[in-house]
């Protein structure tokens, strides 16, 4: 079971695996807010899903949620920790999958881009080679271990950054739009990361358009709407 | 394991997969060998064709535009670097590397060493065909010396690769001004020939920056040519440089993926 004061640099009790406190996003001056003092906190060992119509603001809270931008007011939160004043622990205990089928080397083959990801994770050595084996045998990649990205599928690259998602181990996961190009056996394949996930009380914040037909219990839906998370 | 030893690690897989991407193009190597015999003939029959002043003979000559030829490659791997960083954001890999552990700033930095150590060896080859076609004569005794001086010229050199990355970030485009940049630091810096050549203003310029220091210097090193300057002032110059800008540069890049992360344009390209 992980709890806060294990993870925390500055241990909070009261923290958790991810908070979006009144987080405020505008893009432009003269454009209206994109998210308007979105609030939003994941608990241990359960999956959030957020809905709502393309460009309203769901990838704009997952990358202010990942670290990778910084919002205009409020702040992001995993365990109590700062996106920038924390940012390797941050970073060790967040894993972002963007969407689309972008962030991948080319010429690398499969192998070789989950060994460059394991490294800069930082990914303990001792656990290396282990948890490289444990991505390739869970979204069932041996057979493309040694075949380069530009000459695989969609479908193949997308169940490859899935792997690269949960390769290190961390503890809450950001999807945007994950079943994008994948077929049934990557949907299951993905649905098995989740629960492994959540059976170490991981979290999951899981972003789409509209529901998605996969066989996953997601614990809170909510409907980004004017900036603000409106339940559903 | 330490965070230290873990983050060497991450620095030498960044090494690693360039070394496996320059790899996956297998004629590479060939056409920049093919590109450094082109020049080493070209300049070894211009110098037995034209009477250079200033030079004892076209052999010392041949021998001064070879260590200028051979240091070109340097600069230019210098100035790489932001046009690598352009690639990561087209990607999409510079989100990921931002977004990881070891982070943005040190990747950059990683992502330095392989064409540095890549223009370490092509300059090493044209310093070879030098002396098996074309009967260069090197300084045996010093060009052992050289090696930790070429280490130096690159840590001179690396901050303005670091700097116009920083714009990249920024600007999002990967060669801006670097070109004319290398096109005017061979020209000051005395790559085809010698400073004392040029107008008495752009000497000034040429004895400011480094690149004149480590043309002289090496030159000296590996040619026996004689010094502009003494070879602790030149050493002294490369180490001031390198002290001064380079954490300058990296606070500067630090400062434009800060910059974009705040207005948002970190995820452009």
């Amino acid at each position: 079971m992980l709890t806060a004061p294990e993870h925390a640099q500055e241990p909070s009790l009261n923290a958790a695996p991810l908070r979006l406190d009144r987080v405020s996003k505008r893009w432009r001056k003269d454009l209206p807010l994109v998210l308007d003092e979105l609030e939003l906190t994941l608990a241990p060992g359960t999956v959030t899903w957020v809905g709502g119509r393309n460009g309203i603001g769901k990838t704009t809270m997952l990358r202010i949620a990942a670290g990778l931008i910084e919002p205009d007011g409020g702040r992001a939160e995993v365990w109590g920790l700062h996106p920038n004043k924390h940012r390797v622990r941050y970073q060790q205990l967040v894993s972002f999958l963007p969407a689309g089928d972008r962030g991948l080397y080319a010429r690398l083959t499969v192998r070789r881009q989950l060994e460059f990801w394991a490294r800069i994770a930082m990914v303990p050595r001792e656990r290396f080679r282990e948890w490289i084996e444990e991505a390739i045998v869970r979204f069932d990649l041996a057979d493309l271990a040694n075949r380069r990205v530009d000459r695989m599928s969609m479908g193949q690259r997308q169940r490859l950054r899935i792997a690269m998602t949960f390769l290190p181990h961390p503890e809450v996961v950001l999807l945007d739009e994950p079943l994008t190009s994948l077929d049934t056996e990557g949907g299951d394949l993905l649905q098995g990361a989740v629960s492994g996930l959540l059976e170490r009380d991981g979290a999951v914040l899981w972003c789409s358009p509209s529901g998605e037909s996969l066989d996953i219990n997601f614990d809170f839906h909510w409907m980004l709407e004017q900036g603000r998370l409106v339940a559903q | 394991m330490s965070d230290a030893t873990t983050a060497a690690y991450a620095f030498l897989a960044v090494m690693r997969r360039d070394l496996y991407v320059y790899r996956s193009y297998r004629t590479r190597l060939v056409s920049q060998v093919l590109t450094a015999l082109f020049s080493l003939t070209l300049f070894y029959y211009v110098s037995r064709l034209v009477h250079v002043h200033g030079f004892a003979s076209s052999n010392s000559y041949f021998g001064f535009v070879v260590v200028g030829i051979s240091l070109i490659s340097v600069l230019y791997s210098c100035f790489s670097i932001p046009e690598l960083v352009r690639q990561e954001l087209i990607a999409g890999t510079f989100d990921r590397l931002l977004l990881s552990p070891f982070g943005a700033i040190r990747s950059v930095l990683a992502m330095t060493f392989f064409p540095m150590m890549y223009s370490f060896v092509l300059a090493a080859i044209t310093l070879g065909l030098g002396c098996v076609i074309f009967d260069l004569h090197l300084h045996w005794s010093t060009v052992p010396v050289a090696l930790p001086v070429m280490l130096l010229v690159l840590f001179a050199f690396l901050p303005f690769g670091v700097l116009f990355a920083a714009l990249t970030v920024v600007i999002k485009q990967g060669n801006v001004g670097t070109s004319w940049v290398v096109a005017m630091l061979s020209i000051v810096g005395g790559l085809y020939f010698p400073v004392s050549l040029l107008p008495g203003w752009l000497q000034t310029i040429s004895r400011l920056q480094p690149f004149t220091a480590a043309t002289d210097l090496l030159r000296h090193l590996l040619v026996d040519s004689s010094l502009g300057e003494s070879s602790e002032t030149a050493l002294l110059k490369l180490v001031g440089f390198a002290a001064v800008l380079l954490p300058l540069s990296i606070f500067v890049l630090g400062r434009a993926i800060r910059f974009g992360q705040r207005r948002g344009t970190i995820i452009e390209y």
